[in-house]
């Protein structure tokens, strides 16, 4: 592992504004949403089944793989790569002021053996969020299925995750640069982005410093969008599904409908 | 300006619930709905979409809504049959046949009225307590003018002077249109064959009133409530309907308001039980290749798939072929929500895509157990010029049952050429 300067102050600061901000969009929906209607949640005796149901459509995503297999590809690689990478940042969030205070088990995740694990992870959840927003832009600007919205909000998420998945990649190429060597073959993609050997190891670091920052400030530019986003639907879409089980979990005909047998036709296709 | 439109917008999530407030941002805009939706396939405006109807609801809501956006929006909103079957393919289950009805009564609630269509169906439901403005006295005139013309068995008596186990619940079609008396007309009969006892409320008979729900009026509460006192006071026990809206209404819309919603069946429910049980006796066999259209208040709302089909395929030399769409991928034919009502020219377009579908089944007919669906899907055919026949369950049945009433034999002696068969 190789140290190398990092802003911490200025991103602490930017973090604690953009954290800010986002908690406080998430308060005024809250606000909005609470003018409704109360409603029961009508759970009682069927929380397996809604159990089943939300680990279904939501961690499988079942819905879409019946839809569309493709769709079904695309959107798996995303979610799974984006909640990998997301689970990523929240440990390293919380396990590094310990690691700083220099508690065994932190440590061993950030400077000792088990690093070599973060790498492996980190990689293979960025290559799968990668490829999906790859696919995802091959659907969306050469196939442009008619479904498809493509408003500034749709193109601008897809371009953005793009950016933070690519520009990781970048920062552990750099990483990998300065590196001892043998750490590469647990970055398996990070290392495709090893820059050519035409560099100083002084332009290196600061091009790390510079990749970083750009990184971690773009992390945190996607908190302040998220709630104007489309992301949105990633935070509502597992509760919708919840309630939607609560209320018709017996429905076979919405939740394990069977399309094939249907020889069901789109609207558009008719 | 802008701040009447916030306070506006406060006014209409008031009125939603709170999972529908959060549905409006849950879309994910994958544009399933749009694949799907049997307006939106005619008349391909964003507005028309479930999405689209999404997120301009959401903007009308914080204020920001242009005044042409919100005409678009209204359009929109009420250009919907609200069939449900968004809500079927929507990978993050918004409920929005559910959303669209209550935003209807939200937006009305705050001083946004419905399309001018749809008033004024509203007021003659209200005004006359039937949706043909008719006087109420001339409800129960069909199964008097039946039984003189000798299409019953017994004259069907009045709840009023001789309650039953079951109550006969006709509806405002089948009770007021000269051409769906029939459907009222053959339920008795078959009915009867069967052996079952049941009486009429005759000119007590209420409108079901699940046009008010569907259309958002604020007194479908009240109203609903009214009724089902009435039914309880009357000690109605079982209630059965012959049209898919009545059932959509007193089973469905009654259910949080009144428990006895759980014991109102669609006729062909019972039709199932009573051939299941050989007290409805199929005979004459009905050589006909026919496809079924599954109203969306019996199917995708209330999951009544199997009972019609278990009828039709019961009926002896007849063949049942499903269309492309069928159960809970059904195309919905146009009349429900008040589409008809708003806007006409695009049912009749809505209709047209369903009979195309029904004739490429190569069946002779298209069967279906809703008289509202059976006159939508009739604009269809006129549309299209199609020779396809459309039937409405009953004339299915009673060809098999008991052939001597026919939809022609009571079209005839109903519109005063009397054929009497005692």
């Amino acid at each position: 592992m190789i140290e190398y300067f990092k802003p911490w102050l200025l991103f602490w600061l930017a973090a604690i504004v953009a954290h800010g901000y986002m908690d406080y969009s998430f308060y005024r929906k809250w606000q909005g949403w609470a003018q409704g209607i109360r409603q029961p949640f009508p759970h009682k005796g069927k929380q397996r089944r809604i159990v089943k149901i939300w680990l279904a459509e939501v961690l499988l995503q079942r819905q879409l793989f019946g839809l569309s297999l493709f769709r079904w590809l695309v959107h798996l690689l995303i979610f799974w790569g984006f909640a990998g990478l997301a689970l990523l940042s929240l440990t390293t969030f919380f396990l590094r002021p310990l690691d700083f205070l220099g508690i065994g088990w932190a440590h061993y995740f950030f400077s000792g053996k088990g690093y070599l694990f973060t790498k492996v992870w980190g990689d293979s959840f960025g290559l799968a969020l990668l490829l999906g927003l790859v696919l995802a832009g091959i659907r969306r600007f050469i196939l442009k299925p008619a479904q498809q919205g493509n408003k500034q909000m749709d193109i601008y998420l897809v371009a953005f995750l793009f950016w933070l998945t690519l520009s990781g990649f970048f920062l552990e190429g750099l990483r990998l640069s300065l590196s001892p060597g043998g750490m590469d073959s647990y970055s398996f993609i990070g290392r495709l982005f090893m820059p050519a050997g035409i560099f100083t190891v002084e332009q290196l670091k600061f091009m790390l410093v510079a990749t970083w920052s750009i990184h971690a400030f773009s992390a945190l530019a996607l908190l302040v969008y998220l709630p104007h986003s489309k992301m949105m639907h990633s935070i509502l879409a597992p509760v919708v599904i919840a309630l939607n089980a609560s209320e018709e979990s017996e429905r076979e005909d919405l939740y394990w409908p069977d399309i094939g047998k249907y020889k069901a036709k789109k609207s558009r296709e008719t | 300006m802008a701040r009447h439109r916030k306070i506006q917008g406060e006014e209409i999530a008031r009125n939603l619930n709170r999972r529908q407030l959060i549905e409006l941002e849950a879309c994910a805009r994958c544009g399933e709905c749009t694949n799907w939706c049997p307006v939106y396939a005619q008349d391909k405006r964003e507005c028309i979409s479930a999405r689209g109807k999404l997120a301009m609801l959401r903007s009308m809501l914080d204020g920001s809504l242009t005044a042409e956006e919100r005409t678009e929006f209204l359009q929109g909103l009420y250009q919907c049959s609200a069939c449900g079957q968004c809500h079927i393919v929507c990978p993050v289950r918004i409920n929005t046949p559910e959303l669209w009805e209550q935003a209807r009564y939200a937006l009305v609630s705050a001083g946004i009225p419905q399309p001018e269509g749809q008033v004024k169906q509203l007021t003659t439901i209200k005004g006359f307590n039937n949706s043909y403005g008719k006087p109420q006295e001339e409800r129960g005139l069909w199964a008097k003018n039946a039984w003189d013309a000798g299409f019953l068995k017994s004259l069907v008596p009045l709840w009023s002077e001789r309650p039953s186990s079951v109550l006969y619940f006709a509806g405002c079609t089948a009770s007021f249109d000269p051409a769906m008396q029939f459907v009222a007309v053959q339920t008795a009969r078959l009915l009867q064959e069967a052996g079952v006892e049941f009486s009429i409320l005759g000119s007590d008979e209420p409108c079901c009133i699940g046009k008010l729900r569907r259309m958002g009026d604020p007194a479908f509460t009240e109203e609903a409530q009214n009724r089902a006192r009435q039914f309880d006071n009357s000690g109605v026990r079982t209630i059965i309907v012959s049209c898919a809206g009545c059932y959509k209404g007193l089973h469905s819309d009654y259910h949080s308001l009144w428990p006895g919603a759980q014991k109102v069946l669609h006729v062909t429910q019972l039709y199932e039980q009573l051939l299941h049980d050989g007290l409805l006796r199929v005979q004459q066999e009905v050589p006909l290749v026919v496809t079924y259209h599954d109203p969306c208040h019996l199917g995708r709302h209330n999951r009544i798939y199997d009972p019609p089909r278990n009828v039709l395929q019961a009926v002896p030399a007849l063949k049942l072929v499903e269309m492309a769409r069928h159960r809970a991928f059904s195309a919905c034919c146009g009349m429900g929500g008040g589409l008809k009502a708003a806007n006409p020219e695009l049912q009749h377009k809505v209709s047209a895509s369903r009979i195309r579908e029904a004739e490429a089944t190569g069946a002779q007919a298209v069967v279906t157990p809703c008289q509202t669906c059976y006159l939508g899907l009739l604009h269809g055919v006129e549309e299209t010029s199609s020779s396809l026949k459309v039937y409405h369950l009953n004339e299915m049945l009673i060809r098999s049952v008991c052939p001597e009433v026919s939809r022609e034999a009571i079209d005839a002696a109903f519109s005063g050429d009397q054929v009497k068969l005692k």
